[in-house]
C-alpha cells in the first residue's frame, strides 16, 4: 500500500574556501558610449555566473544588464580567478567585479564633476546617467561622460580590483577559528509516497526556502535550487557507483547508473528568503552547492514519517527501504506519529 | 528508467526510403539536375541564425540587480550555436585515447607499445615516463597523469595514443600490452585505517588527512543530558555526470607556446598545474575554457591535459582528447562515501547539549579535493544549531577505488543527511514537532559556530518558517 | 565507404563515410553541424536528439547509411534568419538551459512533441523529455518553457488560420 509522508531538513553552508586564500580579480572597462566590458577569469559552467556578474557591474555603474558584455575563461585576456568552485563566484568574483566597476566609476565622477559644477563625491550613477545626489534633474548621460573622459580628458574609465574572503586560520588542536567569510542557510520539505510492499519511493513535492543574501537574479537562483534538488533526489534514491570484488566499476554508464529524468522530478516550489549580507556585492552571498544539501535528508525524514522506517544508508533503494520497513516491524515499533520510539535510545 | 528516444528508431526505420532527387533547381532558368549529376559538397553551408539585436526588455532595465534578466548564452545554447570544446577542431588535429589499467592495485612490469605504434594512422604513444613532472593535485600531489610503475585504481591511465582518427586510436589501445604484478587491493576505508592493511601509497599511511573541531566538553555535556542518541549513517559514491564529458585540445606554436582548450572550471590553477607538470613558464601557456557543459565540482582539475600537450609536441599537430562516458565514471573524481557516527545528548525539551561526531571519508586512490571536503564536512557536521559542547573528528583514507574529490557540497550533503535524520529521530522520540525542535536549536544572528565563529546574516529560522508556511506544515496535521 | 544522400534542414546533401559512421558523427564531422552533442554514445542521454521524418531519434544510435534518402531536422534548422523558433524563445525567456549541453536535444524532443500534440499536459511533456538527461536544471524550467511554447505556437496557428480564412 502507498503511504504518504512529509519530512523537513535545514542546513548551513559556507561561501568560498576553508581558510585558504581564494581570490578573484576583475577588470572593468567603460566604453566611450557608456556601455562596459567585464573581464573575469572565472568560467561559465552553467550556473549563469556571467549574467550575474554582468548585473553586478551594471548596478555599480548605474546601467542595464545588457549594457555590460562579459569576457571570461581565457588566461591570455582575463585576470586570475580561483574559479567556479565552492559557491564562491557571486560573492568573491562578484565583490571583485563590483570593486573594479567602482574604480572605473570614480574616473567618470572626476570627469563629470566639473561638467556638473559639483564635487565627485556628490555624484551617483543611476539609470544610465551620472547625477547629483538628491538632485536627479542635474545629470549627464553616462555615455557623454565616458566619451568626455576618453576623447577630451584622455582618461578612459578603467578599473581593476581583487577580493579575497577574510578568514582566520583554525587552531590545529581545537579547530577554533573563522574558516569562512559568510554562510547561507536553507530548509527543504519533501512529500513522498512509499509503497510498503515494494519499498518504492516517489517524491511528490519539494518546498525549498533558500537564503542567498540578495538574489542578484531571482530567476537564476530558482534554476540553481531546482537543479540542486534534482541532484539531491538522485543522491537520496537512485545514484550509486557499484564495484565488483576486484575494484572494477559495475555500472560505468548511464544505462545502469540511474540519475533523475524528467519523470523522477517532483513539483518544486521555491522561496528565496529575504536577506542582505553587508559583506557581499549588493548584499549577495551564493547559492550553487547548498541547493543539493538538504534534499536527501528531507526525503529520508519523509520516508520515516510515511512508514516508520529509518534509512541509515543512501541511496534509499526499494531494497533498502523494504529492509528498513521489515526491521522496524520486527522491532514492533509503533508508528512514529507523535509517539515515542524506543529505538537506539538509551536513557542516561 | 525512462524510455529512450532511440527505441523510436526501429519504427522510423521500417519504411523503405526512396532515393532523393532534386525536382527543381534552386536557380531559375537552370536545367533540372538530379543529385547524381550534381554532387553537392559534403560541407554544409553556414547556417543562418537570426540576429536578434534587441535584447529582452528585462535586460534593458535599471537598476540591474534583482532583475530576472535572461542569459545571452542561453540563447546560443538553444540555437546549437555554443561552441563547447568538443565542437571545435583544428586542421591536422589528432585524436587521443587513453589505455585504462582495469586492475585496482598492481606494479607495472612492462608496457609494450610496439604493435600499436606500427599501426597505420598511429602517430605517437606515451606513458608516464614521458610526462616531465608526472604528478598533480590541489593539495597533496599524489596523482600521476599516466601511471608510473604502479597502478592505484582500475581507472588509472597507463598509456596515451594519438592517431589520425578516434577509431584508430581506440584500436591501438587493444594492441598495447601491459604486464602487471597484482598487489593486494584495499577497498574498505575502515579496514584501510588498520595498521595491518596494505598501503595504497607506501610508505605513507592510508589515513592521509585528519580534522578535529572541539568546543566545550562533550563528556560533561553527555552526563548532563536527559537522553543520548547514537546512530551510524553511511553514504555512497556518486558521479557528477555533467552532460558534457571532459574534453581538451592541446596545440603549440612555433615559439613554443602552448594553447590548451579545456572543459575546466578553474583555468588559472589549471594553467599552474600545466606549467608544473610540463616544466614551462606560465607565460608560455594559454588556457581557454569557453563554456563548460556542467561542472558540479568534477571539472576543477586537469586530467589528461599534460598528456595531450606532450603528444601534440611530439607530433607537431593539435591533439584532442574526449572522455567516453565510461571514463567519466572510472577516471574522474566522485563524491566521497562517508561513514558517519553521531552521538547526541539532549535535554527533555529537545535542546542539543552535546554532539560527538566521527567521520571516515573514503578518499579513493588520490587526495584530489579530499582535504577541503574533510574540513568542510567536519566543520558543518554538527548542523546549523547552537551546541555548547562539540567534538567532531574526521579522517580521510586511501582505498584502491576511483578517486573522490569536490562534488556540489564538499561533504555537506552527507553530513546533512546524518544530522537531520538524527534530529528527526530525536523529535519523534521526545514527541516534539520536527519543525519546532529545529527552531529551538537553530542558529540566530550572533550565534557561535562549532569553530567559535560569530555568525552574521543568519536566517536559518526564517528559512524554516518560510518553508513551513509555504508547505502548510501546521495546517497539514 | 558508404555514400549517403539526405535532406538536412531542407537542403539535399551527400557524403561518403566509413560504414561504421553514426548519423551523429556524420552531422558533426562531415556537415559541421555540431548542435547535436555526444554525451554517452549509447542512446542513454539524448543530447544527440534530432528529428527524422517527424520523429525524435538519438542520432548516436543510427548509422549514417540508415538515413540515406530521408529528411533530418537538426537544432540548426529550427530558427529562421528572422526569428528564433518559439521553443528556442521560451527556453531563453524562462532560463531553461544552464550549461546548455543537453539543450539542443531537449528542444528537438520538445519540437517533436508539439508537432504531434500541440497542447500537451505536464505529464505528457515529462514523458516526451524523459529520454533527455539534464544535470543542471531539474527539468522544472524546461517543462514550463514547453508549456509556454505550446501556447505561443497554438496562437500562431490560430492567427494563421484566421488570415487564410478571412
Amino acid at each position: 500500500m502507498k503511504k504518504r509522508g512529509r519530512g523537513i531538513a535545514c542546513m548551513w553552508y559556507p561561501i568560498g574556501f576553508t581558510v585558504a586564500a581564494n581570490p578573484s580579480a576583475a577588470v572593468v572597462k567603460v566604453n566611450e558610449d557608456g556601455t562596459a566590458t567585464l573581464l573575469t577569469g572565472t568560467v561559465e559552467t552553467g550556473q549563469g555566473s556571467l549574467t550575474v556578474l554582468g548585473q553586478i557591474v551594471a548596478e555599480e555603474l548605474g546601467i542595464a544588464t545588457d549594457d555590460v558584455h562579459v569576457v571570461s575563461a581565457d588566461t591570455d585576456t582575463t585576470p586570475m580567478d580561483t574559479g567556479a568552485i565552492a559557491s564562491r563566484t557571486t560573492y568573491v568574483t562578484g565583490n571583485a567585479s563590483r570593486l573594479a566597476a567602482e574604480k572605473a566609476k570614480e574616473i567618470l565622477f572626476q570627469v563629470a564633476a566639473p561638467m556638473l559644477g559639483v564635487k565627485p563625491e556628490q555624484l551617483e550613477a543611476r539609470d544610465r546617467k551620472i547625477q547629483v545626489k538628491n538632485y536627479p534633474q542635474r545629470s549627464i548621460g553616462i555615455g557623454e561622460v565616458a566619451n568626455q573622459a576618453q576623447f577630451v580628458m584622455g582618461q578612459p574609465a578603467l578599473g581593476s580590483a581583487s577580493f579575497n574572503p577574510p578568514t582566520v586560520a583554525l587552531d590545529p588542536a581545537t579547530g577554533q577559528g573563522k574558516p569562512f567569510a559568510t554562510y547561507v542557510y536553507a530548509t527543504q520539505i519533501a512529500d513522498v509516497d512509499v509503497d510498503d510492499e515494494t519499498g518504492e519511493v516517489e517524491v511528490l513535492r519539494i518546498v525549498a526556502a533558500h537564503d542567498c543574501g540578495t538574489a542578484i537574479n531571482p530567476m537564476l537562483v530558482e534554476g540553481q535550487i531546482e537543479g540542486g534538488i534534482s541532484m539531491g533526489v538522485g543522491f537520496a534514491l537512485q545514484e550509486e557507483m557499484l564495484f565488483d570484488k576486484n575494484g572494477k566499476q559495475l555500472n560505468p554508464n548511464l544505462t545502469n547508473y540511474i540519475m533523475p529524468t524528467s519523470l523522477d522530478m517532483p513539483e518544486i516550489e521555491v522561496d528565496i528568503v529575504k536577506n542582505f549580507d553587508p559583506t557581499g556585492p549588493f548584499g549577495a552571498k551564493g547559492v550553487g552547492e547548498p541547493t543539493a544539501v538538504p534534499t536527501a535528508a528531507a526525503i529520508m525524514n519523509a520516508i520515516y514519517d510515511a512508514v516508520g522506517a529509518r534509512v541509515y544508508s543512501l541511496p534509499a533503494t526499494p531494497e533498502r527501504v523494504l529492509a528498513a520497513i521489515k526491521a522496524a516491524r520486527a522491532k514492533k515499533l509503533p508508528k512514529p506519529k507523535r509517539k515515542e520510539t524506543q529505538k537506539r535510545i538509551a536513557a542516561h | 528508467m525512462a524510455q529512450k528516444p532511440g527505441s523510436k528508431k526501429d519504427s522510423a526505420m521500417s519504411k523503405k526510403a526512396k532515393p532523393v532527387r532534386s525536382k527543381k533547381s534552386a536557380v531559375i532558368g537552370r536545367p533540372v539536375e538530379t543529385v547524381e549529376t550534381l554532387r553537392l559538397p559534403a560541407v554544409m553551408q553556414q547556417v543562418a541564425y537570426p540576429i536578434e539585436a534587441l535584447a529582452p526588455k528585462v535586460r534593458q532595465q535599471t537598476p540591474a540587480v534583482g532583475q530576472r534578466a535572461t542569459r545571452p548564452d542561453c540563447r546560443l545554447h538553444g540555437l546549437g550555436q555554443t561552441k563547447y570544446i568538443d565542437d571545435m577542431s583544428f586542421p591536422g588535429m589528432l585524436y587521443c585515447k587513453i589505455k585504462r589499467a582495469g586492475i585496482a592495485s598492481a606494479l607495472i612490469k612492462k608496457i609494450d607499445v610496439r604493435e600499436a605504434e606500427a599501426m597505420p594512422g598511429v602517430m605517437a604513444i606515451i606513458t608516464g615516463k614521458d610526462i616531465p613532472v608526472n604528478s598533480y593535485g590541489p593539495s597533496i600531489k599524489d596523482q600521476p597523469v599516466l601511471a608510473d610503475d604502479r597502478v592505484f585504481h582500475a581507472g588509472d591511465g597507463v598509456a596515451a595514443v594519438a592517431a589520425v582518427t578516434e577509431q584508430i586510436a581506440l584500436e591501438a589501445l587493444d594492441k598495447i600490452r601491459v604486464e602487471y604484478e597484482p598487489l593486494t587491493p584495499i577497498f574498505d576505508p575502515v579496514e584501510a585505517m588498520k595498521d595491518s592493511a596494505p598501503k595504497v601509497h607506501p610508505p605513507s599511511s592510508n589515513i592521509y588527512a585528519t580534522k578535529l573541531i572541539k568546543k566545550g566538553d562533550v563528556e560533561k555535556g553527555f552526563r548532563e543530558s536527559y537522553r543520548i542518541f547514537e546512530d551510524t549513517f553511511t553514504t555512497q559514491m556518486v558521479e557528477h555526470v555533467p552532460l558534457e564529458p571532459h574534453c581538451s585540445i592541446a596545440s603549440w606554436d612555433a615559439n613554443g607556446r602552448l594553447t590548451i582548450h579545456s572543459t575546466l572550471g578553474r583555468i588559472t590553477l589549471g594553467r599552474t598545474d600545466m606549467a608544473r607538470t610540463l616544466q614551462l613558464p606560465i607565460s608560455r601557456i594559454r588556457m581557454v575554457a569557453t563554456i563548460v557543459g556542467g561542472n558540479f565540482g568534477g571539472k576543477n582539475e586537469i586530467t589528461q591535459e599534460p598528456a595531450l600537450a606532450v603528444l601534440s609536441k611530439m607530433t607537431g599537430r593539435p591533439v584532442k582528447g574526449t572522455f567516453t562516458r565510461t571514463e567519466e565514471f572510472i577516471a574522474t573524481t566522485t563524491r566521497h562515501p562517508i561513514i558517519m557516527h553521531y552521538k547526541t545528548g539532549v535535554s527533555k525539551e529537545g535542546k542539543i547539549i552535546a554532539r560527538k561526531v566521527r567521520l571516515v571519508l573514503d578518499g579513493g586512490a588520490y587526495c584530489s579535493w579530499s582535504e577541503t571536503t574533510l574540513g568542510k564536512a567536519c566543520i558543518l557536521s554538527p548542523g546549523p544549531y547552537n551546541i555548547e559542547n562539540v567534538h567532531s573528528e574526521a579522517f580521510v583514507v586511501y582505498t584502491n577505488k576511483t578517486m573522490t574529490g569536490a562534488m556540489r557540497g564538499f561533504g555537506a550533503p552527507q553530513v546533512c543527511f546524518a544530522y537531520e535524520s538524527q534530529m528527526d529521530e530525536i523529535a519523534h522520540a521526545l514527541n516534539i514537532d520536527p519543525l519546532e525542535i529545529r527552531l529551538r536549536n537553530a542558529f540566530h544572528e550572533g550565534s557561535a559556530s562549532p569553530t567559535g565563529q560569530v555568525l552574521h546574516s543568519v536566517v536559518v529560522k526564517d528559512s524554516l518558517l518560510q518553508a513551513a508556511e509555504r508547505y502548510g506544515w501546521k495546517e497539514a496535521r | 565507404m558508404t555514400d549517403v544522400t539526405l535532406k538536412i534542414n531542407g537542403e539535399t546533401r551527400s557524403a561518403s563515410v566509413p560504414p561504421e559512421t553514426t548519423l551523429l558523427k556524420m552531422l558533426r564531422e562531415n556537415f559541421n553541424l555540431t548542435g547535436a552533442k555526444l554525451g554517452c554514445d549509447i542512446g542513454d542521454c539524448g543530447a544527440c536528439t534530432v528529428i527524422i521524418d517527424g520523429k525524435s531519434v538519438n542520432s548516436c544510435l543510427m548509422l549514417a547509411g540508415q538515413v540515406d534518402g530521408r529528411e533530418v531536422l537538426t537544432i540548426e534548422g529550427l530558427a529562421t534568419p528572422d526569428h528564433l523558433h518559439p521553443i528556442q524563445k521560451t527556453f531563453e525567456d524562462c532560463a531553461s538551459l544552464q550549461c546548455g549541453f543537453c539543450g539542443p536535444g531537449v528542444i528537438m524532443s520538445a519540437k517533436a512533441l508539439l508537432d504531434d500534440n500541440p497542447n500537451p499536459s505536464v505529464v505528457e511533456i515529462r514523458d516526451a523529455l524523459a529520454g533527455n538527461l539534464c544535470r543542471c536544471t531539474g527539468y522544472t524550467k524546461m517543462i514550463q518553457a514547453v508549456q509556454e511554447a505550446s501556447k505561443v505556437m497554438r496562437s500562431d496557428t490560430v492567427r494563421r488560420l484566421a488570415k487564410t480564412n478571412g
